[in-house]
């Protein structure tokens, strides 16, 4: 095509970069209407959460021996020997250990004795001649009590699995799960790093339990600002696709 | 020269966005039921507030922005890569209203890995988690392992050919039966199938194992969701330690391997052909590479002396091979033990079978079988190629449905894919390392994980993370699950919407 054709006229560069200008504005309404609506939408759940009621957590809190050992100290299998026999020379047998501790160096507390504080958690598996337990030793445990009716977030559950013999597990009276905190107990036995009872699980062979604080239900307060937004929204959503299909109809 | 998007484009992509988040409202009313059921009163109205946001945005797109147009590549690419994103935001909503996230970011940090079938998780406080909001988790797993988008097709979609683009786009490329819808409603055929087969093992599993019936119940239907779409959330913390059952491992890996098989080769076993599973490329591949990956975890454990018998060792070492290599990355060992238990050599060979993945058209994540065998025919090809006579016709074939010869092309392409990835998991190792807090091993670990789509944790993905971090990991997620195609497609057309010429 020739410059001077006259079937193809000539247009400005800067004029042939511009879109026309009913086009552009809708295109950057339907652009804005969808970042505000993205942004109420976010607004409005963070405004929600924070308008949850919560009770400050009471008489959940434990009284637990002290841990044996400050901190949990890492080491890495066949690399930190030196680290191990630290652990071990500091850790008196029969101490109490947190199960981080026990993680972050399985190797120094192979084959000891110890002692183990935790919350009994989801449920007692029983198995011949005893039961398998999950006991967790986190904060939700031990001091705050489960998220829900109060918002006091501290991480990850932990916690170490316990085989309790015959005549140990029956003395548990209730599990943790939602709204409820479990027995705490105190337990004492040989820690294995790699039982082969368990396919080669880090498991605690308790022949010691004591059942520091029952069971305790922690009702979440009923959040009835949310319950009445989302009651509203119900009723809009229904009207919406009920007039989305009559639209459709059309 | 770019061509900027007019309206019209935007309310095709909206209008299409608007029916995946119609099928993500539909998704949420379950644990909505749940949560009636189960007197769980806060998280029912956190559920009916986010069935009734996508139900409103949903009616909202149907009634202004239905069109008529037929999706373009450009438009499917776009409209994908903004679905998993939008719908990962829109999911992470009831989550966040049940106050086990930190923040919206890692609500929006766990949406994505749910939908995305990672299990990388980030919640407060799981085990007192409410049973409804469990299972969403696990649900987000289901809807996300098949597609997303596939659960648009299969329910609201008519006209096949017009939104074929959207099935390839979400990185599935086999159409199994003439066309996609039939194609999307075979793939939940089979999903469903083994819902009900493999809850109902999952359960008897547990049954065996102690578990009453209804808890037994409560937890098989969340670890088959979790198994069978190559997620990695568990309804426990301690993910499948907690069960100390061999039985409950076994069902899971038998479904995790279900679960990493493409639906094409679930579609010959279907009509009665098992020959073409042993024939398949991709089936050789994960052969060689699961046998050879399982001979090193073992030397390595050995060197390490990490398990004093042979039964442990095998144990623990293949139910975590199998778990990496379908991507599923449920745990038989707490996160840090994979770095202070299992010496070094194990969990490197962990870390490429992770990178590896599953079969292509899978649930299942990584690089895919399929690209590292053509990677593998097309290395093979030129050294034969260089020892014949120059004149000499060399031809190189491989089993993939059919006898295929191996073109420049598709070699170019798997290679192409094959070496994003290894730049994905660099570059979120790399970021890792710069925070100063976590060495190589644990970096590239986790890395690989999130790019992946595993969920195997050697410890850094935890609540308090850094948040760079944590944004970094939903990115690796997001490009992982789209394998890159889409979401480049996306930042292409931001580009031209902000640079490009407008179109007469």
């Amino acid at each position: 095509v020739s410059a001077e054709d006259p079937r193809f006229p000539r247009v400005p560069r800067r004029q042939a970069r511009q879109a026309p200008p009913r086009r552009r504005q809708r295109t950057r309404r339907l652009l804005f209407v969808l970042v505000l609506g993205l942004a109420t939408i976010l607004v409005g759940t963070e405004a929600l959460l924070r308008a949850k009621p919560v009770i400050a957590p009471e008489g959940l809190q434990v009284d637990v021996p002290p841990l044996a050992l400050a901190e949990a100290r890492a080491c890495t299998r066949r690399a930190d020997e030196p680290a191990v026999d630290e652990i071990q020379a500091s850790f008196l047998p029969g101490g109490r250990v947190s199960s981080t501790q026990i993680y972050a160096c399985p190797a120094a507390f192979d084959g000891l004795r110890i002692t183990y504080v935790g919350e009994v958690i989801g449920e007692v598996i029983p198995r011949r001649g005893g039961a398998w337990v999950q006991v967790n030793d986190d904060e939700y445990a031990l001091e705050v009590g489960p998220i829900g009716p109060h918002l006091d977030q501290r991480g990850f559950n932990t916690g170490l699995s316990v085989w309790l013999p015959d005549g140990l597990h029956e003395r548990i009276e209730g599990v943790g799960r939602h709204g409820r905190r479990g027995d705490v107990v105190l337990l004492q036995g040989p820690l294995l790093r790699a039982d082969p009872a368990d396919g080669g699980g880090t498991t605690l062979r308790a022949d010691r339990l004591e059942v520091l604080a029952p069971t305790v239900e922690v009702a979440e307060p009923l959040h009835r600002l949310q319950a009445l937004v989302a009651a509203i929204m119900a009723v809009l959503a229904a009207a919406g696709l009920i007039w989305a299909r009559r639209a459709r109809q059309r | 020269m770019l061509l900027r998007p007019g309206a019209d484009d935007l309310r095709l992509i909206g209008y299409y966005l608007g029916k995946v988040l119609l099928g993500l409202g539909l998704l949420m009313l379950i644990p909505a039921v749940v949560a009636a059921f189960q007197s769980e009163w806060n998280d029912l109205s956190a559920f009916v507030i986010g069935a009734s946001l996508c139900g409103i945005v949903g009616a909202v797109t149907e009634a202004r922005l239905a069109s008529r147009r037929p999706l373009t590549w450009a438009h499917g690419m776009v409209t994908v890569a903004l679905a998993w994103l939008i719908g990962s935001l829109f999911a992470a909503i009831p989550m966040y209203l049940s106050g086990r996230y930190s923040d919206l970011l890692g609500a929006l940090f766990e949406g994505m890995s749910g939908l995305t079938t990672t299990g990388l998780s980030v919640i407060h406080d799981l085990d007192h988690t409410a049973i409804s909001m469990d299972l969403y988790r696990h649900l987000l797993h289901f809807a996300g392992g098949q597609g997303i988008i596939i659960v648009v097709l299969s329910l609201f979609a008519a006209g096949g050919g017009r939104i074929g683009t959207l099935y390839v786009s979400e990185a599935r490329d086999e159409r199994i039966l003439p066309n996609f819808i039939r194609t999307s409603r075979f793939i939940y055929r089979v999903a469903a199938t083994y819902l009900v087969v493999g809850t109902a093992a999952m359960t008897v599993a547990l049954l065996t194992a102690g578990f009453t019936p209804g808890r037994a119940f409560y937890h098989g239907i969340n670890l088959f969701l979790a198994a069978f779409d190559t997620g990695g959330f568990a309804p426990m913390q301690s993910s499948v330690t907690y069960y100390h059952s061999f039985a409950v491992e076994a069902v899971m890996m038998v479904l995790m391997v279900a679960g990493a098989i493409s639906f094409g080769l679930h579609f010959q076993l279907w009509r009665g052909d098992p020959r073409q599973v042993l024939r398949h490329l991709e089936t050789r591949t994960l052969a060689i590479s699961t046998t050879a990956l399982f001979g090193v975890i073992c030397f390595g454990l050995v060197r390490s002396g990490t398990y004093d018998d042979v039964g442990p060792l095998i144990r623990k070492g293949l139910f975590t091979l199998v778990s990496a290599v379908s991507s599923a990355g449920a745990q038989v060992n707490v996160d840090e033990t994979y770095g202070t238990d299992w010496g070094v050599l194990a969990p490197a060979a962990i870390v490429v079978a992770m990178a590896i993945g599953g079969m292509a058209s899978s649930t299942a994540g990584g690089i895919k079988a399929l690209r590292i065998g053509i990677a593998a025919k097309a290395l093979i090809h030129d050294v034969r190629r260089l020892l014949q006579p120059e004149s000499a016709l060399v031809l190189t074939t491989y089993h993939v449905g059919k006898r295929q010869i191996l073109r420049d092309e598709t070699a170019r392409a798997a290679t192409t894919v094959l070496l994003l990835f290894v730049v994905n998991y660099l570059v979120g190792a790399l970021i890792g390392l710069a925070y100063g807090g976590y060495d190589i091993t644990q970096t590239l670990f986790e890395s690989v994980s999130a790019a992946s789509n595993i969920g195997l944790s050697i410890g850094v993905t935890a609540p308090e993370m850094p948040k760079g971090l944590m944004s970094v990991y939903i990115v690796q997620m997001w490009l992982g699950r789209l394998e890159f195609v889409a979401v480049f497609a996306l930042l292409g057309y931001l580009v031209s919407l902000a640079r490009g010429r407008a179109s007469t």
